[in-house]
């Protein structure tokens, strides 16, 4: 093969800058760099003696690298290797340290003077402390004291129903206005703080916990238990009931369309008034076109104005008519002594309206009480009540099987006593919708 | 122009609320610490009169908060606490982010605490409301015991609990303050008398956790009511225990020193507490805690005399079931649920004992000859002692409900049970037909009638009439009681006056003659006419305001015994018809059998 040489060029390398670019110094570099290698590595391995390299095991193995069985041992020895995260202290490199002496900076305690060290490990042993060690000392003191004296939940040491002087004696003297005593206790820092009545209020009359059905015990008497399902049994009926209701009333009250017609009405709807109309209609509308006189829907209003004479003569009507009224009233009133008997019937039929309307808002409000009030948007729903099918009834304990959910019981029961308002727990918050695109800088061709 | 006047919703219903939201805002809260805090302080939102009006023309439905409760929340020191709270966990996050776990374990360590104390004592400002309070206390206190740590429902207030309730049991059981009981398939239903307050809770059945789904209850605000129940229930335990001589936190009496004992000696102690079967060390040795032996006052002009009578009897029925259980000796198997029995027992004086693998605290063995009564719930046992019963658990329930140890032989093992019916119900059974085969399930002292034994019915027919006329008799026999014991009194007024004037006694006892003298008659006819006139004349004092409620009542009562009286009838003529057609049936066979 005939060695083709590429064609040299000549370039000057008058500058510094123009030697540097084209100057050839591949083999200087290479040279270098294996010099640094060897000062690393010491000795090539070509040159080196194998006594050197390797090296004749003749002790025995004492510890073997499956040793360590137990994980105690492992953990052992794992503690006492050197942590990881000193190696990057190391030298990493067989090269040494250019600066063989490196000065490094001597904390106080090690700078001091070794007697004045000891006159020092003298006085604290005899006690002599200075103000700073003595501040410290008792600050370290009043944390711990602090830490062990800090509130723990569940220490009941006290009884906070123990029946305590409210207010000082002195205090409790006529001559004070009770300006003077709220100010002076705001100073001892005893506030006399008004609680709202409603706190010793309850929010409903009904029971925390309500006395059981007697068809609820595990081992219920035939009666008992038919009175339960036959009570819960109603109730199913007329939530079965009313929900027919809703259907009869809402889905069913619209035919049903097959989709082709579905289809047709929809094309319809959306075609209306445009021009692929039949031409019936067209027809229509072209007639309709055709009046030369133009019509506005609203046309404009005119502003009459009425004259001075009109107006006087309206409110002289207006007049007379209120004159007209209040004669007449005057009339009866005098006419109305000779119907008094009508008027006493009248009244006593009005009070006895408003005796039946009083009584019905009284059985209302009877009935709202016991009801839970509005509290929130979302309506209270009663629980389902608990019960047991006659063939689920183990009439024994062992046998007895779990029924309802004594939590939701408890949590609907707070709801129905207005202490909780009714909702629906939230388990997806809606966060704000982020759209996510990738830059066109950023993104990676794929061909 | 400048308008003069008020402006809209800065008086009256518009003012006087605001939404939740504004509340927030006011308070500086966010929607969990606002929750928190307003479960804790016990204010709960307002339904108003008028609602548009209340949320200033604005339609739709908010959650109302009163203004002056809103400001009643505003001095609360417990807001900074959940600031506290909140800073806590930001900086908790950070280092867990950034996993500096020096700092972590620094924070943790000390972490902000919500002390309660205060709220405990506003919200109650008595023990007596503490304890009216406690229905809810209790059944969420019990409920939570049950419960493994989970979101929102940290381990130690599950261990609190477990604690706080068996303490509360443990004072139930020394204050002999159980009622009732009634086990249902939702769990058991227990009543109290606790300081004459009713309280009632609920325990769950034994089972295992059920997970719970986390669309039905809110376990965040849950957790919450429970952390304030916790500290009231731990607060009436104090007083409760104090108030029974007993030492608080509990302590034994005879905690020997065993070699458990000084391994841990709180974990020991605690396991024994738990266990509900030892007695608790009393504060003061030397005073007893004395049964107060409390008698009714006779304001006899106050109260209708049945009235009393009939607290009279109750009290005397509540004594008796105090001491229910006492000398007897239980020992519950293995399948049966241990807590609840050993409480009901414990409480009316019972020994019990269960085997020693089951739990601690076991006291005697199975094999000891003294048990009375072995408490089973499987058909059958292979090994059994002929020298006591073998009851079923549901005889305990319905020997307390009943206030009377019951003939064990219905609730013997393998027995089909009577049903166990509702003691909570017993006053809604006021003036209502009860057929005799229920009525003896109710009364023990009743006994069915068997058609055999005609002679028996006749009587407790006549005895169930005249039902009525028996109270009034012992109310007139109250009256004759009370009668010499006044004559005593005046006798002795008499012998002191006869002291002072004891000669003049003598001379003039020579004058003195003694004649027979007349017995006054009453005329029990004219008695009876005279007391119907008062009673008449009373009725007419009723007020006219509450003269149509009486009338009502009375009619009422009038028809309801009726009914009753229609009923009994019916079963009467029933009974009758059923045993003729027996008796002619009974003489045909003889008739056929002598053919």
């Amino acid at each position: 093969m005939v060695k083709v040489e590429a064609k040299k060029r000549t370039v000057s390398k008058k500058t510094k800058r123009s030697w540097r670019k084209h100057i050839d110094i591949k083999d200087v570099d290479k040279f270098l760099e294996n010099k640094r290698l060897d000062e690393r590595l010491g000795t090539p391995f070509s040159e080196r003696l194998d006594s050197e390299l390797f090296v004749i095991d003749n002790e025995r193995n004492n510890e073997p690298v499956g040793t360590l069985t137990t994980k105690k041992e492992r953990r052992l020895a794992l503690k006492q290797k050197e942590p990881r995260c000193f190696a990057i202290l190391k030298p990493h490199t067989a090269v040494p340290d250019p600066i063989a002496k490196r000065n490094r900076v001597k904390t106080p305690e090690e700078r001091k003077n070794p007697i004045t060290r000891l006159k020092e490990a003298k006085r604290k042993l005899n006690g002599q402390l200075k103000l700073k060690e003595k501040i410290a000392e008792r600050n370290k003191a009043i944390a711990e004291s602090k830490r062990k004296s800090r509130f723990k939940r569940g220490d009941f040491t006290t009884d906070i129903w123990e029946d305590k002087p409210v207010t000082q004696s002195e205090l409790n003297s006529e001559w004070l206005i009770s300006d003077t005593i709220r100010h002076t206790l705001a100073n001892t820092g005893q506030k006399r703080k008004r609680v709202p009545e409603i706190l010793y209020k309850k929010p409903s009359i009904l029971p925390a916990v309500e006395a059981p059905h007697p068809g609820t015990s595990y081992n219920p008497s035939y009666n008992d238990h038919q009175e339960l399902l036959i009570a819960i049994a109603e109730k199913e009926k007329k939530l079965i009931k009313e929900e027919e209701h809703l259907k009869r009333v809402t889905t069913k009250m619209f035919t049903k369309v097959t989709t082709e017609k579905k289809t047709e009405n929809w094309i319809n709807e959306l075609s209306e008034g445009l021009p692929v109309k039949s031409n019936k209609n067209s027809e229509d509308s072209n007639v309709e076109d055709t009046d030369p006189v133009v019509k506005s829907v609203n046309p404009p209003v005119k502003n009459a104005k009425k004259t001075l004479v009109q107006r006087r003569k309206q409110k002289e009507q207006k007049q007379l008519a209120l004159k007209q009224a209040k004669e007449k009233l005057e009339k009866k009133k005098v006419a109305d002594v000779y119907k008094l008997r009508l008027l006493e019937k009248q009244l006593t039929s009005k009070e006895l309206k408003a005796k039946k309307l009083r009584e019905k808002r009284m059985k209302l409000k009877q009935r709202k009480m016991t009801e839970p009030k509005t509290l929130n948007k979302r309506k209270f729903e009663a629980p389902e009540p608990d019960f047991q099918m006659a063939n689920e009834l183990a009439g024994s304990l062992r046998a007895s099987a779990p029924v309802g959910n004594l939590l939701k019981d408890r949590f609907k029961s707070l709801q129905q006593r207005n202490i909780l308002a009714p909702s629906a727990l939230i388990l997806k918050r809606n966060k704000l919708k982020v759209k996510r695109f990738i830059k066109p800088d950023h993104k990676i061709p794929l061909q | 122009m400048v308008v003069i006047g008020k402006k809209k919703y800065q008086s009256g219903e518009g003012a006087q609320f605001m939404s939740r939201k504004a509340a927030m805002k006011k308070l500086q809260l966010s929607l969990k610490q606002f929750r928190k805090l307003c479960i804790l302080k016990g204010i709960y939102p307002r339904e108003p009169r008028n609602r548009k009006r209340a949320q200033q023309g604005h339609t739709g439905i908010k959650t109302l908060y009163h203004k002056k409760d809103i400001q009643f929340l505003m001095h609360e020191p417990i807001i900074w606490k959940l600031r506290e709270y909140k800073i806590f966990g930001k900086k908790v996050s950070k280092a867990k982010a950034l996993r500096d776990f020096g700092a972590l374990r620094r924070y943790l360590q000390n972490h902000p605490t919500l002390k309660l104390d205060h709220i405990v004592k506003e919200r109650y400002p008595t023990f007596i409301d503490a304890l009216r309070d406690l229905d809810d206390c209790l059944t969420l206190c019990f409920l939570f015991s049950t419960f493994p740590s989970m979101k929102y429902v940290p381990r130690d207030q599950t261990i609190l609990c477990r604690r706080l309730t068996v303490e509360f049991i443990h004072a139930v059981i020394a204050a002999k303050a159980l009622r009732k009981i009634f086990v249902s398939i939702k769990g058991y239903y227990y009543q109290a008398d606790i300081r004459g307050q009713t309280v009632t809770w609920i325990v769950s059945h034994h089972f295992c956790f059920e997970p719970q789904s986390k669309l039905e209850v809110d376990f965040r605000i849950m957790s919450t009511f429970v952390e304030f129940y916790v500290t009231m229930l731990g607060f009436v335990n104090f007083r409760l225990y104090h108030s029974l001589n007993l030492h608080y936190p509990p302590k034994f009496t005879n905690a020997g020193t065993s070699d458990k004992t000084l391994v841990d000696e709180e974990a020991y102690v605690s396991e024994r507490i738990s266990a509900l079967n030892t007695p608790l060390a009393s504060l003061n040795a030397t005073t007893e805690s004395l049964e107060e032996e409390v008698d009714i006052d006779n304001f006899s002009n106050e109260t209708d005399p049945s009235q009393l009578e009939a607290a009279k009897l109750e009290m005397t029925k509540i004594k008796k079931l105090k001491t229910l259980f006492k000398g007897l000796k239980f020992f519950i198997n293995r399948e049966v649920p241990r807590e609840p029995l050993v409480f009901a027992l414990r409480s009316f004086g019972g020994e019990v004992s269960w085997d020693k693998l089951l739990f601690v605290g076991a006291t005697f063995d199975e094999n000891d000859e003294s048990i009375t009564h072995h408490i089973v719930d499987r058909p059958s046992m292979d090994k059994q002692f002929i020298s006591r019963y073998y009851v079923q658990p549901q005889w305990v329930f319905d020997s307390v409900n009943a206030r009377e140890l019951l003939p064990v032989e219905k609730y013997l093992m393998g027995c089909i049970l009577p049903p166990h019916l509702s003691p909570f119900t017993d006053s809604q059974r006021d003036q209502t037909y009860i057929p005799p085969e229920e009525r003896v399930l109710m009364d023990s002292e009743y006994r069915l009638k068997d058609a055999e034994n005609d002679s028996e019915e006749a009587s407790e027919e006549e005895q169930s009439i005249a039902g009525d006329k028996d109270n009034k008799e012992s109310d007139e026999d109250v009256d004759e009681i009370s009668d010499p014991e006044e004559d005593l009194d005046e006798v002795e007024q008499i012998d002191e006056v006869n002291a002072e004037k004891d000669q003049k006694r003598l001379e003039k006892k020579k004058q003195m003659k003694v004649k027979a003298g007349q017995v006054t008659k009453e005329d029990p006819w004219e008695k009876e006419k005279r007391e119907k006139q008062e009673y008449r004349l009373r009725e007419k004092m009723i007020k006219k305001k509450h003269r149509n409620l009486y009338k009502s009542m009375m009619k009422g009562r009038e028809e309801r015994a009726k009914e009753i009286w229609l009923l009994r009838k019916k079963r009467r003529i029933h009974d009758e018809t059923e045993k003729e057609k027996r008796k002619e049936a009974r003489k045909l066979k003889k008739s056929i059998a002598t053919d």
